[in-house]
């Protein structure tokens, strides 16, 4: 049963909402042109649903363990780890295509909703870790008494 | 907060640290070249042992101009020297059009006053393309000072005109600064105040490099704006009163056009195109006329300005055409307008009254298929090109001056209906050259005048390779020239043509350049005999419809009849010395012409046969290869080309809606062009043979030394697809031949586009180090190319390849992606400063020129774009419809004068070009990196070309199978490197989507003979291409590739380290203060 969460409960909530929207945004970015196709897009996706899972047993254990418990630990650090993955795996595939977008070829307009996209999935999980590092430093539930 | 939460809480933080780092580490290697090359780092070094038996650095050097005593790089050296080169390029490329009253040149100490915005803030360069990079003399510098102030000048580069700059074009300058000899004037210091104050303002910004635009507004201030800035501002104008130069800009760049009627709102455009003066230009000149009685116009463009109601105008008393003329170009324009040298250029396109008047203008801009969605399957690529778009270049053969003078001429004939109204725009009543041209084709003034005189019979030499068929038939033309005039100076000497027309017969205009030579410098009175050899295959026709009796159709002619030849001053010059000796009606031209400038040669079958040409150089028999170029060839009668048998009834109309109907012609776009074979024997086709050759052995192999095939043989399969799918910047190594990857291309044609201190070779003994103050310049820094074909002089545009030549081995680059060699269509090409003329003899002998001297250094340059770039809108695909003629006579012309190098070949070599770059856009329906008939059949067998031919950028890749089956060497795929290990065949997103229903694979094509053997000579040009460049310099038996610890590689595995100790660390905290805490409770 779940306790009444802190701040940093909430921060958790905040980063598996943030990781399932990177997750979905990505799948959008990797699929909405052809020419643009994110090669290991179904590791890239899981490895974002898989975080936001992982954020969801961040908010779970404390309640069971006790706040600053070893599984929600290793749950955020494998959040952030899963949530860095996603964005790195995309991001290296991004960079001529961005590249070019603010030189050669900025009248790509494909290009343009591609990178428009990218960037609200890669800022969704980038926040998603910031937030986890927050969450770190606090507390997840109300303890009784 | 709990020390538990505080431990956990840092772990957190770090893991993200390292993460991050992690990120940016496998981002920056993935592209370590790139970076390297932007931020001036080494992270691979390539490695050589220079021993006795093995020496490095002994195939290309500097000339000892430019190293020290001790071997060094002499960086002062380098940069005076291009500065001494830039300032004779526009000296001699700039292009006197008027002037009046001896108006120029001006006197030393005269004072001036300067007007126009862009007297102030010059034009040099293109934003995209050919940049001029880094610090600069301008105008004013040029005009008054004797020194450069180059800590203070440097260029900048704007994305759009008003943005603010998308990025700086050069860092802050620390390095020598430079004594020069400038004109001596004194400037009206309070204009250049307005237009400092002015151009401070958004709305005013302008930068050195700026870009074309589709809605243009060249940001001229009115005169209220200026008299808001210094009310009393014509009190200045008593003291600097000896002249008042105005100068006009109008910029070119890569990526957009000018778009007919594309011009901003409240201007008033004279003529409502963007290449027409607006009222604040119009009254920059009217207040030129209150500051002084001498009148000086300079215009600064790489495209006709129409300029016609100033040449009209008799208080305009001079106009200069300038260009773009690079980073020191504006030290030639001083020394023009001071008179220490005398003009002598000729213009490099003809100047019309009124650009949409060209024919080409009826079809230019962005048209698509009316019926593309649901016909056009197949993507943009990954450069997201819009599908389905096109041109009908209906103009045919009539492009440039080639409409202009051909056109003039029936009018004078009184055949073709050439004085109708169609296509008239400044014509009253008929068609009127007069009215309709400014300054022809080739035009150029000087200070003093000259003579040229016809010395007697020109030279024939004509003969055919009794073996092969193979033609060699030129003519040589000694043309006596005479200075008649008072200043020292000298001149062009064009030698043009006529090839006799058939009314309805095959199309030929009534006048051609054929070639060029350039007088020295003649003292008043002096002479001088220049000898012009005429290769006559360029008078001969391409008749499409010619049947070869072989069951081919098409092949060049040589119609029986009166061949004209005639040396003039341009294009009409010429042509009216012909018609003079034609005795045509001297009361109906315009202008004057002299029989004695022409001679004429009967031809027939016994001197020329009438198929000399039908077989090429090589031994090639010629016939059509292009029958998909013509629209009318998948669907019959849909468009009519301009003919002169009747230039009212086909006159271009604008095919604006045109719709696709054959499934072959829909097959086509869609890219279905190569079925790949699966089943295939190819066992007699042999990889990774172990047969003991280096590549480094293969230097000064001719290609078809039999020891190319033993290296060749071992190559693992996967090794050469490698080679073609990787076509640089980086190209990857081949371990089974000893080469490593290497950073080998980069732009451009007017300068190598990496700085110095960047050298991508800095084992060479000449490197410039990252200590040298001068270690930040970027060698970048030359004319957009009309400013060198507007020499006319080969000798210069031989100096400017040998000196980018030069660059390349302080920077390392082997490759050059340039020069430009498209053909102007017209005006409204937005990247006109990147190519050289409408003219493709012009620019095929520029380019000639410049990559045979670029050769001497071991510099590949590899022109771009074939072909067929006629337009950026919608560059990427547009398919530019056209006939077979057309596209031989105009557009590949110039490429086949490249190529062939003839001028260049002796007994015992085979001159020519060793690279090329394709052209986004396609020929017709076919892509041209898949076109077999562009890329094997005309240009290697017709032409015999041999090396490094790269797609542009990214162009393509859904068509691998394609490409390589057309004889296309490799694809540019800039910032791909870490290959085989990061960038694989398997995984490199390029490459992910392929039209056909395959994927990228090391065993793509193991059952495909035709594509394998096309893989072999793919990889055997490309490496040939290599050898005869300066990267054999570094090459031995010890090459090997070294891993260097840059500073951003320290930083991001510094990061990663440091924040995975702490990570762990904290981690290890976090776990004992919890077993604590446990305890506790």
């Amino acid at each position: 049963m779940l306790k009444k969460l802190t701040t940093g409960g909430y921060l958790n909530v905040l980063a598996a909402v943030l990781g399932v929207v990177g997750a979905v945004l990505t799948i959008v970015s990797g699929t909405m042109s052809v020419d643009n196709q994110l090669s290991g897009l179904p590791m890239l996706a899981a490895a974002a649903f898989a975080g936001a899972a992982l954020c969801v047993l961040a908010v779970w254990a404390p309640a069971r363990f006790g706040n600053f418990d070893l599984v929600s630990s290793v749950s955020i650090w494998a959040a952030i780890a899963a949530y860095c993955y996603a964005f790195g795996g995309a991001v290296g595939q991004r960079i001529m295509m961005i590249a070019g977008l603010f030189s050669y070829n900025s009248g790509n307009t494909i290009g343009w909703n591609v990178f428009y996209v990218s960037v609200g999935a890669w800022a969704c999980l980038l926040v998603g870790c910031l937030a986890l590092v927050a969450s770190g430093f606090l507390r997840t539930v109300k303890q009784e008494g | 907060m709990k020390k538990t939460g505080l431990w956990r809480g840092l772990t957190s933080l770090l893991c993200f640290i390292l993460a991050i780092s992690i990120i940016l580490g496998n981002v920056l290697e993935a592209n370590a070249g790139t970076i390297d090359t932007y931020l001036g780092t080494l992270s691979e070094e390539f490695v050589s042992e220079n021993t006795p038996d093995d020496p490095l650095y002994d195939k290309f050097t500097p000339p000892a101009e430019f190293l020290n005593a001790d071997g060094t790089g002499n960086s002062n050296a380098l940069i005076a020297a291009a500065i001494d080169l830039g300032r004779r390029e526009a000296a001699e490329g700039s292009v006197l059009l008027k002037n009046e009253n001896g108006a120029l040149p001006l006197g030393s100490g005269s004072s001036v006053t300067l007007l126009g915005i862009r007297s102030h803030k010059n034009l040099l360069g293109s934003s995209f393309g050919v940049k001029a990079q880094g610090p600069f003399i301008s105008l004013e510098q040029a005009l008054s000072k004797d020194k450069t102030d180059f800590a203070n000048t440097m260029s900048w580069s704007v994305g759009s005109r008003g943005a603010p700059p998308g990025a700086t074009v050069g860092t802050a300058w620390a390095g020598d600064e430079f004594g020069f000899e400038g004109a001596g004037f004194q400037l009206n210091q309070t204009m250049i105040d307005v237009y400092e104050t002015l151009s401070q303002s958004e709305k005013y910004t302008h930068y050195e490099n700026e870009p074309a635009a589709e809605v243009y507004d060249p940001g001229e201030p009115s005169i209220d704006e200026i008299e808001g800035v210094d009310p009393g501002f014509r009190s200045s104008f008593a003291q600097y009163g000896d002249a008042a130069i105005v100068v006009i800009a109008r910029p070119s760049s890569e990526s957009v056009d000018y778009l007919p009627g594309g011009v901003a709102d409240g201007l008033d455009f004279e003529h409502g195109e963007p290449f027409s003066l607006t009222k604040n230009e119009r009254d920059a000149i009217e207040l030129a006329k209150e500051c002084s009685d001498k009148v000086i116009v300079l215009i600064s463009s790489s495209a006709s300005v129409e300029i016609g109601s100033l040449k009209d105008d008799p208080e305009v008393d001079a106009i200069m055409w300038i260009g773009a003329p690079g980073c020191y170009g504006m030290l030639g324009v001083a020394d023009l307008l001071c008179g220490r040298v005398s003009p002598s250029g000729g213009l490099f396109d003809i100047f019309t009254a009124y650009n949409m008047s060209a024919p080409a203008m009826q079809n230019m801009g962005k048209m698509y298929y009316a019926n593309t969605e649901g016909t056009i399957t197949r993507s943009g690529g990954v450069m997201s090109f819009t599908p389905g778009a096109y041109t009908i270049e209906a103009e045919g053969m009539y492009v440039g001056y080639r409409y202009y003078e051909t056109r003039y001429y029936d009018c004078v004939a009184g055949t073709g209906k050439a004085d109708s109204s169609a296509g008239t725009y400044a014509s009253k009543g008929g068609w009127n050259y007069g009215d309709e041209v400014t300054y022809g084709f080739g035009y150029g003034l000087s200070y003093t005048t000259f003579d040229f005189d016809l010395q007697g019979e020109p030279k024939f030499e004509i003969s055919t390779d009794p073996e092969t068929g193979a033609p060699s038939a030129y003519a040589t033309f000694s043309v006596k020239v005479t200075n008649t005039g008072s200043a020292a100076g000298k001149t062009p000497v064009q030698i043009y043509g006529q090839a006799p027309y058939t009314q309805g017969g095959v199309e030929k205009p009534a006048i051609q350049l054929l070639n060029f030579e350039k007088s020295g410098v003649l003292a008043p009175g002096a002479s001088e005999t220049v000898e012009v050899k005429v290769d006559l295959q360029f008078i001969a026709s391409y008749d499409e419809n010619y049947d070869n009796g072989d069951g081919t159709k098409g092949t060049y002619i040589m119609d029986p009849g009166d061949y004209y030849f005639a040396v003039g001053n341009g294009a009409h010059d010429a042509l009216n010395h012909i018609m003079a000796a034609q005795g045509m009606d001297e009361t109906k031209m315009v202008g004057q012409g002299s029989a004695d400038q022409a001679y004429v040669k009967a031809i027939d079958e016994s001197f020329i046969s009438k198929t000399l040409f039908s077989v090429s150089k090589t031994g090639y028999k010629i016939s059509n290869q292009l029958p998909y170029a013509d629209w009318n060839y998948y669907q019959p009668g849909e468009v009519t080309y301009l003919s002169r048998a009747d230039w009212e009834g086909t006159y271009p109309k604008s095919y604006t809606d045109m719709t696709l109907t054959s499934q072959e012609l829909i097959d086509a776009l869609n890219g279905k062009l190569y079925d790949l074979q699966t089943g295939d024997d190819t066992s007699d086709i042999k990889w990774g043979q172990d047969n003991g050759i280096k590549f480094y052995e293969m230097f000064g192999k001719e290609y078809d030394d039999p020891m190319w095939d033993r290296l060749l043989d071992q190559l693992t399969m996967e090794e050469a697809m490698y080679i073609f799918t990787f076509g640089g910047p980086s190209i990857p190594g081949a371990e089974s031949i000893g080469t490593v990857e290497t950073y080998m291309t980069e732009n451009a044609g007017n300068g190598i586009a990496v700085n110095l201190n960047a050298s991508k070779d800095p084992g060479a003994p000449w490197a410039i180090p990252a200590s040298d103050p001068n270690g930040n310049w970027h060698p970048e820094v030359f004319a957009n190319a009309p400013m060198g074909a507007s020499t006319f002089n080969p000798e210069l545009m031989y100096e400017l390849g040998q000196f980018e030549g030069i660059e390349s081995l302080f920077t390392g680059i082997n490759i050059l992606w340039g020069p430009g060699l498209n053909t102007h269509r017209h005006a409204y090409n937005g990247r006109n400063g990147e190519y050289y003329s409408e003219d493709p003899v012009l620019s095929g002998v520029a380019a000639m020129e410049f990559a045979i001297g670029a050769l001497e250094y071991g510099l590949v340059a590899a022109p771009k774009h074939f072909a067929f770039n006629d337009q950026e809108s919608e560059r990427g695909g547009v398919s530019p419809w056209m006939t077979e003629q057309r596209a031989r006579e105009v557009e590949l012309r110039a490429y086949q004068i490249a190529f062939e190098a003839s001028k260049y070949d002796t007994d015992d070599f085979d001159a020519g070009m060793r690279g090329l770059m394709t052209s986004f856009s396609k020929i017709g329906a076919i892509e041209c990196t898949c076109s077999y008939g562009l890329m094997t059949e005309i240009l290697a067998n017709e032409w015999g070309f041999i090396g490094y031919a790269v797609t542009d950028i990214y162009d393509d890749t859904d068509l691998w199978t394609a490409v390589l089956n057309s004889g296309t060497t490799c694809f540019d795929t800039r910032g791909q490197s870490g290959f085989y290990k990061i960038t694989t065949l398997e995984n490199c997103s390029l490459f992910a989507n392929q039209v056909q229903p395959y994927k990228l694979t090391s065993s793509l094509i193991e059952g495909d003979r035709a594509l394998q053997l096309k893989l072999k000579d793919a990889a055997h040009k490309n490496i040939y291409s290599w050898t005869v460049s300066h990267l054999m310099n570094r090459y031995n038996s010890t090459t090997r590739i070294e891993s260097r610890l840059p500073w951003w590689r320290a930083l991001y595995k510094g990061v990663q380290i440091g924040s995975g100790v702490l990570a762990a660390a904290c981690g290890a905290m976090y776990v004992v203060s919890s077993m604590k805490k446990k305890e506790g409770n």
